[in-house]
């Protein structure tokens, strides 16, 4: 048996995974690196880029709009971060059942998280639109209540925005914590039945901190997750009115492909990374606090 | 032998000489009209054999990009569209070859509504031209003549004051079915530039001091701003625009929720598409503002461009003339933009008669000799608040003050700032 694989040396691995490699720095880590350097210079595509050195950094802390940019790339992510971690583990729980038919649910609440932002921003569009939509049909005639514009007032139109993104991704954190909820052990729960325990006490005791490395995946996937929002916003509300739903993803790219100001949006990249790497940097630190493993 | 062989190469030389062929590149941002410019330009090459052009044809969102890509590589096109909108930006940066002899002494000056050669010297910011109009779009009071009838109210026409429009608005304004809530709005707009824009212009007004590149709207423009803002909330004949949220703003009128508005003439295909036979309708010019005149209207015309780097100029030239004029056709038009080739305009073939609206064919060619005045800067999209950016700039800010919002005065206070602020960087 000597002859087998000896020949094979520990770097020739490496040779293997040189397209892998290729593609990784060619479609993201080169374009990462050079929006870095994007982000010091002023450059509108078609001239020259000319070295500002910190000045769109600066222009972008000053910008009175950019608070409120900031401000709302953080409720945005509040809002989907507890939705869909919320009802993702609700939607769980419902489906982890043995009924026949069980599965026709599992996909139906699957089934918006694979369907284009675009279809679903027109769909929404329409049912939250305060002429003839589903929604305030509803609620005018049968209850008899005067909503708000959903996606036209200043005040509404970022969490709406937010619920449609969560409701549009919730099956996608069902499906984790499917995941999660069955790798406890069944015997755990026929213990604590016979112990007397209550449904409520059992889902506290025992199902929650079991799903601890679950929910640390799920939370830390919906946060880098919550700052993807462009197709929903660019659908419905193309971040208004007047800048009341737009994120930081959207403005980048706005000034981006509308302005041309590829240094500037590139600056707001930027922020946006190192807030999302900040948070998750956070997130990791926690973790031993309330991670639990099951041995 | 040697004789013979000096022979045969000069012979060769020059044969060469005269077949050269001279390849063109034509890149254009309509998918829709391929196969007709694709014939347009066989019926060219027929008529200059020494000349081959090749089509490229973007998808319209894609066409800006990849434009500006190829500007930054030097590796434009010879010959390709060109928008008001970036007209200015593209000539200040010599990428567009100066066209000023070529127009002046060899193109048919009668042929051509020469208005638009003028509107895109003053676009261009220079005193040159830069490119050569082949379609123009004015912005037009769109009526539904069945609203205007049950009302009682005669249709409008060239001489039509805002004192009729806002007579005519509130006789519009109904609560058909008794719920409450108005069913049929007099009139509809936001804080859109085709909207606004119109009606400042119609009154002898301007947002920009083309002098210092500044905002700086005058007392015509802020009497036409405050008239529309008062149409919201004094006189209650249009709604809020939060209020039709959902709704694409170009179908409001053709869905009947408004009896009349004003948007670019582009809209008449869409308002076929979707009046069809439900409603008679009607196009008319924008109502004359008290500090206006008939002989302006808002308005800008689509361009065909030459690349500063050409390395054929002259053929450059006989071509980017026959595609912008002579070459085309109606059937290359989408309803609603006027060509600037005043045979096709002043055709027949132009008044689509049989379809609507009936008077297509008289206010268009009536606007399209007007003068025709817009507020296209560098960095516009940005100030005004265009496309993606709708909510932004000085769309967001009206529309916050028509949302009941912002205050009038306070929206004037931002608007100074954040226009000027971006003004600044294109125009020190």
């Amino acid at each position: 048996m000597k002859k087998g694989f000896s020949w094979y040396k520990p770097w020739h691995g490496w040779i293997f995974l040189i397209p892998t490699l290729i593609g990784l720095f060619v479609f993201r880590i080169g374009p990462i690196i050079f929006a870095f350097f994007m982000s010091f210079t002023d450059w509108n595509i078609m001239l020259q880029p000319t070295w500002i050195g910190l000045d769109n950094y600066k222009e972008l802390f000053t910008d009175p709009n950019f608070y409120q940019i900031l401000l709302n790339t953080f409720e945005f992510s509040l809002i989907y971060v507890t939705g869909t971690m919320v009802f993702g583990l609700l939607l769980a729980v419902l489906v982890n059942s043995k009924i026949k038919g069980i599965k026709f649910f599992r996909t139906a609440y699957f089934t918006p998280v694979v369907t284009s932002a675009v279809a679903v921003g027109i769909i929404w569009s329409w049912i939250l639109s305060p002429k003839y939509g589903l929604l305030n049909v509803i609620l005018e005639k049968w209850f008899g209540v005067t909503p708000p514009s959903w996606l036209g007032d200043a005040k509404w139109a970022l969490p709406t925005v937010a619920f449609v993104q969560t409701w549009k991704m919730m099956g996608y954190y069902m499906i984790i914590y499917l995941a999660g909820l069955q790798n406890i052990p069944s015997h755990l729960y026929e213990a604590a039945r016979i112990d007397g325990a209550s449904k409520f006490q059992s889902f506290w005791r025992i199902t929650l901190p079991l799903l601890s490395p679950t929910t640390f995946f799920a939370f830390t996937i919906a946060i880098i997750d919550s700052f993807r929002n462009f197709e929903i916003i660019y659908t419905m509300t193309q971040g208004g009115p007047q800048y009341a739903s737009t994120t930081l993803v959207y403005s980048v790219y706005v000034n981006a492909f509308v302005f041309y100001r590829m240094g500037y949006a590139s600056a707001v990249a930027y922020v946006l990374l190192g807030v999302v790497g900040l948070i998750t940097w956070i997130n990791f630190l926690l973790k031993k606090y309330w991670v639990q493993r099951i041995y | 032998m040697k004789k013979l062989a000096l022979l045969l190469l000069l012979i060769a030389f020059s044969v060469a000489l005269i077949a050269e062929t001279v390849t063109l590149e034509y890149w254009m941002w309509d998918p829709s009209i391929k196969d007709k410019v694709e014939k347009a330009i066989a019926k060219f090459e027929e008529t200059h054999p020494n000349i081959k052009v090749n089509l490229t044809v973007m998808e319209p969102k894609n066409y800006w990009p990849k434009m500006r890509t190829l500007a930054f590589t030097k590796k434009l096109p010879d010959v390709f569209n060109m928008s008001s909108g970036y007209l200015e930006e593209w000539a200040k940066n010599k990428f567009l070859l100066d066209l000023t002899n070529y127009v002046e002494n060899d193109l048919d000056k009668d042929k051509f509504f020469f208005n638009l050669f003028e509107a895109g010297k003053r676009i261009s910011g220079t005193d040159r031209y830069y490119a050569i109009p082949f379609a123009l779009v004015v912005t037009v009071l769109y009526y539904n003549k069945d609203a205007f009838d049950e009302a009682g109210i005669p249709y409008p026409d060239e001489n039509w004051t805002w004192d009729d429009f806002l007579d005519a608005a509130k006789r519009l304004t109904k609560d058909k079915d008794g719920d409450g809530e108005i069913d049929q709005w007099g009139f509809w707009f936001y804080g859109r530039y085709a909207h606004v824009e119109s009606w400042i212009y119609a009154n002898g007004g301007r947002l920009i001091n083309r002098e210092t590149m500044r905002f700086e709207p005058d007392e015509n423009a802020l009497e036409a701003l405050k008239f529309l803002v008062s149409l919201v909330k004094e006189h209650k004949v249009a709604p809020m625009p939060k209020e039709m949220k959902g709704i694409r703003q170009q179908d409001v009128f053709p869905r009947g929720l408004a009896a009349m508005w004003v948007d670019g003439s582009w809209n008449i295909e869409n308002n076929r598409k979707i009046i069809g036979d439900k409603f008679r309708w009607g196009i008319a010019p924008v109502p004359v503002g008290p500090h206006g005149s008939k002989d302006v209207a808002y308005g800008w015309p689509d361009f065909v461009a030459i690349s500063a780097t050409t390395k054929h100029p002259k053929e450059a030239w006989e071509f980017a003339k026959f595609i912008a004029g002579e070459g085309l056709t109606l059937d290359m038009y989408m309803a609603g933009k006027i060509p600037s080739y005043k045979a096709l305009t002043m055709s027949e073939e132009f008044d689509e008669v049989g379809k609507q609206p009936v008077e297509k064919g008289k206010v268009l060619r009536e606007l399209a000799s007007r003068k025709l005045l817009n507020s296209f800067t560098m960095g516009w999209s940005e100030w005004r608040g265009y496309g993606a950016a709708e909510s932004m700039g000085l769309n967001g800010l009206i529309d916050a003050v028509l949302n009941g919002e912002m205050a009038f005065d306070e929206m004037l206070d931002q608007a100074y700032k954040n226009v000027n602020r971006v003004l600044k960087r294109y125009y020190k």
